[in-house]
């Protein structure tokens, strides 16, 4: 996944932050554990989100642990973890597992290769104890697929395949939230789908790539209508979030959907005004 | 009779989004089945537990859109009902008639039925496009969850027809929840952060909620009857 739903650290309190930081450094040695170290490579914030947000909802029983690692080898890390860090953890490995697959089959990538044959005997144990989902990653990874052979310019089609894979996984458990859930899930996914082609469309468009927004970044008001529409998805999908009766962590969780998801797309639109001025 | 949610979960109507939440974690802690299990008073308090659930629903659904219009949670099987209701039934217009009537009808159909795809790919197959095709299509669309498309669809049939309430009634509740993330009171840095080139309302919750409840009003609706 992208990394856009993030957290904006100068409206968090320290305190917050550090527990931020912890759930994403659990996620990230739950990973670790689970996957190895090509697991951890899976990693992402959005991911974070997605295991503050069920704790929150489900107030789950969280393990705090301090471990040396990799990255930051001098100091322990803390590390807040609880079963929805394994559900997540697994759901990570599918979607990438999944990912990887199509990319081999359609570009032959070596990287991709490597990624099938050394995760797969791991990730099938995950397939077969999440079947829902699996089910509707691998469809909707397919319909996306479709939608970007046929070239399509309609955004509402291929970003609600990413959206209704994403409101998948927030359902960790059938009950009287599923609806919202999958609602908040699915205008995230939106969300996060047109962000990541307003980020790439300079690149897609001098390599030839499929883009869906290519045909729209030639109006005068592109950017005025891009960021309509995120808005838009966040305005849908805070709306959900405002129904789910999350008390723990809700300042870390609000401070995501109302400022954290708007730090790429302000830091791109800072680079675009000074590129403008030269 | 049914009870009050508010007296429910013990508190006042005027009691904030985060007060109701809090009053329901603590109440559903209290009588949850895990939490009783030896108490010989266990289905009293699972009744309890699913009154507090109830009561918790009603209040999010009515306060949802600030009170307005819409119901949401239609409990569609496929779990994509987004819930956007359409008001009123079809009106035969006299002037066109033909397979355009015909097919209009059906398009309506579908929607009350509930059936979006279908009445879309009925609405797909028309060539003529007047401010209702785009009215129907905008309802159709929201409920797939295509709310681009929905909202720009709804957005033409204002501009075709900017008299008809109906048009105008949806094309609102298609921007409600973006009108209350940009007043939102949490954060600071949505898009609009660091321009404050806000083009839409007046950067004033309460100022928007009173236009868009005197816009109701001459509609003949009513967002906050307070007001």
């Amino acid at each position: 996944m992208f990394g856009y739903v993030t957290a904006y650290e100068p409206e968090l309190k320290v305190k917050e932050f550090q527990k931020y930081k912890a759930y994403y450094c659990g996620l990230c040695q739950s990973l670790k554990n689970r996957y190895g170290a090509l697991g951890q490579l899976t990693l992402t914030y959005d991911m974070t989100f997605a295991i503050i947000l069920l704790t929150s909802l489900y107030e789950s029983e969280t393990k705090m642990s301090a471990h040396r690692c990799k990255v930051h080898p001098l100091k322990k890390q803390a590390m807040l973890q609880n079963e929805i860090t394994e559900y997540a953890a697994d759901m990570n490995l599918i979607l990438a597992y999944y990912h990887m697959k199509d990319d081999w089959q359609d570009e032959k990538s070596v990287s991709g290769f490597a990624g099938t044959c050394a995760l797969r005997r791991r990730v099938k144990k995950a397939i077969f104890k999440y079947p829902h989902q699996s089910r509707v990653i691998q469809r909707e990874l397919k319909n996306l697929a479709r939608y970007e052979k046929e070239n399509a310019m309609e955004l509402d089609a291929p970003a609600g395949c990413f959206g209704r894979l994403m409101g998948e996984l927030f359902l960790y458990r059938k009950d009287q939230w599923e609806m919202t859930l999958r609602r908040l899930g699915f205008f995230l996914g939106k969300f996060i789908y047109i962000m990541d082609a307003y980020e790439d469309l300079e690149k897609d468009i001098k390599s030839g790539s499929y883009n869906p927004l290519r045909e729209l970044s030639k109006e005068e008001d592109y950017e005025e209508r891009c960021r309509e529409m995120l808005c838009m998805m966040m305005g849908e999908c805070t709306a959900e979030f405002e129904k789910l009766p999350c008390i723990l962590d809700v300042d870390i969780l609000r401070n995501i959907l109302y400022d954290g998801v708007w730090k790429r797309f302000n830091k791109l639109q800072d680079k675009k005004r000074e590129e403008q001025k030269v | 009779m049914t009870k009050n949610p508010y007296d429910v979960l013990g508190v006042s109507p005027s009691a904030s989004d985060d007060e109701i939440k809090r009053a329901y974690r603590d109440l559903t802690r209290k009588y949850h089945p895990d939490a009783n299990v030896n108490n010989p008073l266990a289905d009293l308090a699972e009744e309890k537990f699913k009154e507090v659930q109830e009561a918790y629903d009603t209040i999010m659904k009515e306060r949802e859109h600030g009170g307005y219009g819409s119901s949401s949670g239609y409990g569609n099987s496929s779990g994509y009902g987004y819930g956007y209701g359409y008001g009123g039934g079809y009106q035969q217009s006299s002037s066109s008639g033909g397979s355009q009537d015909v097919e209009m009808q059906a398009a309506y159909n579908f929607i009350s039925n509930r059936r979006f795809q279908d009445a879309l790919n009925v609405l797909n197959r028309m060539p003529n496009r007047t401010a209702q095709w785009y009215y129907l299509s905008a309802v159709a669309n929201a409920n797939l969850g295509n709310n681009i498309v929905a909202r720009d669809h709804a957005g033409q049939a204002v501009n075709m027809e900017p008299r008809n309430p109906q048009y105008q009634q949806l094309l609102n509740q298609l921007s409600w929840n973006t009108q209350r993330y940009q007043n939102n009171p949490y954060g600071s840095g949505y898009g609009y952060g660091n321009g404050g080139n806000n083009t839409c309302g007046t950067g004033n919750m309460c100022c928007d909620l009173w236009i868009l409840d005197s816009l109701c009003e001459c509609m003949g609706g009513d967002l906050c009857s307070c007001m």
